[in-house]
């Protein structure tokens, strides 16, 4: 008797679960990301500090780390701890929906082209390559200068620019797939395209498309810095960028106030590298490219 | 395809992202959510009040009350004469403005990827030669590691520590202002006075993914059979590294070069709006920050015609090194 569809799941699971542990770095990047989470979650409950510019402390402003404030306070008098663990929500959210959006974009795109094939495939892949070739940073100012800076602006200016390497991914992979027996025969019985697309061929991409999303969560938190430090952030929103900008706006660097400038940076660094090595380790299982090495 | 087939299919690729690129340029300016003559126009008016009569002949002069399709062959003969308008802020032309901070940005670039370049080649061949050791570890993971920096901070950090702490080198711009050099040795040791922590920062930003593509590259060099067959014939290490190896690693550098120049381009931004460096990148900031239109669309026009040039120069160049990108062995890529 054929072995049931949940059988087959349950053991894949157990396969991947073993496999991700063998990896050393893997684990690391869980590690980060689960005390990163649990700080921005619970930044309500660890903290009594008020986060609202308004409610700064003015007497207590850029005091460097002493026991009432560990790491400092800023501009305004917040402790700079607080903001911190307040702005991870933000920064971690942001990272979150903008992979999200731009993981969607970059599978349909992908499947499309690499099942369709013909001109749809070489028209949607000469436009990925358009976007690929033109400087991400420079067309996400230009748009978020344009749109203006609000939340969804942000994300969606990070996102139109971040589907481009899943696109492809999905898309090589589907060209393989393709020639595949069962799809030939899902074809012979009259299977419509769609049906092909959602039962056969996105379960089969899934697993890569989770990996690049994951590697996508990281550079997403990063783009959203380097808008936030450039003045494109969403100024209602305390995210580890918008703290950056404030730093730096404020002239702490050249006042040598380095308690604000060196903790964001450290998070952002650490959170990027978490999801990249959760992301590579996921890659290394799932990406078939990539399981000779 | 023969290399007649492939210059002229790699061409008409290249025309047509040009199109497209001044395209997106010309749409991008006029589907602002506000309307596009008010956010051309408006910064113009400074404070003061401006009538209806002088917002009319403003459009006109700007050629905005004419139809769309119009505008945009204005605006195409426009490009070809390199002609994009004059500045909000200074009433200069934005092509001469951008003409004079190239060569800023150009130095910054240049300097700093060579200089990355250099490193991740040795890094990348040791580590790459004794994978798995302790060397190989440490450069993947500080690799890694400032590849998840921010730009930006990692240039915040450096300035804090040797110009802020250390004062061994300015805090910003690329000479010292108010003082006049009297010769052009004075000059240009003042200039890379400036230029080393912009061009530190630089080579650090772009170190990291370089590396992980030159070891990849040789990993996959090393793998192959005429480097086994010199390890039988008894090769020394070095003739194997330097005279196989190495040789075909670096191909795909000229197109990981060519490839990352827009990644390159952005860092180069930051880190120039960090070290207040006169290049393409802090106009663009001071462009946003101003929201000097002409000069943001001028700018942004040239970063990206110059990246498809170069990328389109890489392919021919590789496709003439490396006759299997021809063949179409690469179709899938």
């Amino acid at each position: 008797m054929a072995i049931s569809r949940t059988d087959l799941l349950k053991r894949r699971a157990t396969d991947f679960l073993g496999q991700f542990k063998e990896s050393k770095l893997g684990l690391v990047g869980v590690l980060i990301l689960c005390i990163f989470l649990f700080t921005s979650i619970f930044a309500n409950q660890l903290s009594d500090f008020p986060i609202k510019a308004t409610q700064g402390n003015l007497r207590d402003r850029f005091m460097p780390p002493n026991n009432k404030y560990l790491l400092g306070t800023d501009d305004v008098g917040r402790d700079i701890l607080t903001l911190i663990m307040y702005g991870g929500r933000i920064s971690l959210l942001i990272g979150f929906l903008a992979a999200a959006i731009s993981g969607g974009i970059g599978t349909a795109i992908g499947l499309a082209a690499g099942y369709f094939g013909g001109w749809k495939e070489e028209i949607l892949m000469r436009i990925t390559d358009i976007m690929l070739v033109i400087p991400g940073l420079p067309l996400m100012i230009v748009l978020a200068a344009i749109l203006g800076t609000s939340f969804w602006n942000i994300i969606f200016v990070i996102s139109i620019i971040g589907w481009t390497g899943t696109a492809r991914v999905v898309r090589a992979q589907v060209l393989s797939l393709k020639e595949r027996a069962f799809i030939e025969s899902s074809k012979a019985i009259g299977a419509s395209d769609l049906r092909i697309i959602g039962v056969h061929l996105l379960p089969n991409v899934l697993p890569l498309i989770v990996a690049q999303m994951v590697l996508r969560i990281g550079s997403s938190i990063l783009s959203e810095a380097s808008l936030s430090f450039l003045g494109l952030g969403d100024p209602l929103s305390v995210s580890w960028g918008m703290i950056l900008h404030w730093a730096f706006s404020s002239g702490s660097l050249s006042s040598n106030y380095w308690w604000f400038i060196v903790p964001p940076g450290i998070c952002i660094t650490l959170v990027a590298l978490g999801f990249t090595f959760i992301g590579t380790a996921l890659d290394q299982i799932v990406n078939p490219r990539l399981r000779r090495r | 395809m023969s290399s007649r087939e492939y210059f002229i299919r790699r061409t008409t690729i290249c025309i047509v992202t040009i199109f497209a690129v001044i395209v997106i340029n010309f749409f991008l300016f006029r589907i602002m959510p506000s309307n596009p003559v008010d956010i051309l126009i408006s910064p113009l008016m400074g404070q003061e009040k401006m009538g209806p009569e002088v917002r009319e002949a403003l459009m006109r002069d700007l050629g905005l009350d004419k139809p769309l399709y119009i505008q945009f062959f204005v605006y195409l003969k426009n490009v070809f004469t390199l002609n994009f308008g004059l500045s909000f802020v200074s009433p200069r032309p934005v092509a001469k403005i951008i003409r004079e901070r190239l060569v800023n940005t150009l130095v910054l670039m240049l300097s700093g990827n060579i200089l990355s370049v250099l490193i991740a080649v040795v890094l990348g061949v040791i580590a790459a030669w004794k994978r798995g050791s302790k060397t190989d570890i440490a450069s993947l993971i500080s690799a890694l590691t400032l590849t998840s920096m921010p730009m930006f901070w990692v240039g915040g950090i450096i300035l804090l520590v040797f110009s802020v702490r250390l004062d061994l080198f300015p805090m910003y711009g690329t000479v010292r202002i108010g003082y006049s050099h009297p010769n052009l040795i004075s000059y240009l040791s003042d200039y890379l006075h400036h230029l080393t922590l912009p061009m530190i920062t630089m080579a650090l930003v772009s170190f990291g993914g370089l590396f992980l593509i030159m070891r990849n590259s040789l990993l996959d060099v090393f793998s192959e059979d005429y480097i086994l067959t010199g390890k039988a014939i008894g090769l020394s290490e070095r003739t194997i590294i330097f005279k196989n190896a190495l040789k075909n690693a670096m191909l795909p550098l000229i197109t990981i070069i060519a490839i990352r120049l827009g990644f390159m381009i952005g860092g180069s931004l930051l880190t120039e709006t960090v070290f207040a460096w006169p290049g393409l990148g802090y106009t663009i900031y001071q462009a946003v920050e101003y929201r000097d239109y002409p000069v943001l669309q001028g700018a942004f026009l040239i970063i990206t015609i110059i990246v498809v040039i170069s990328n389109f120069i890489a392919e021919l160049v590789y496709g003439y090194v490396d006759p299997r990108v021809r063949t179409g062995a690469n179709r899938s890529t």
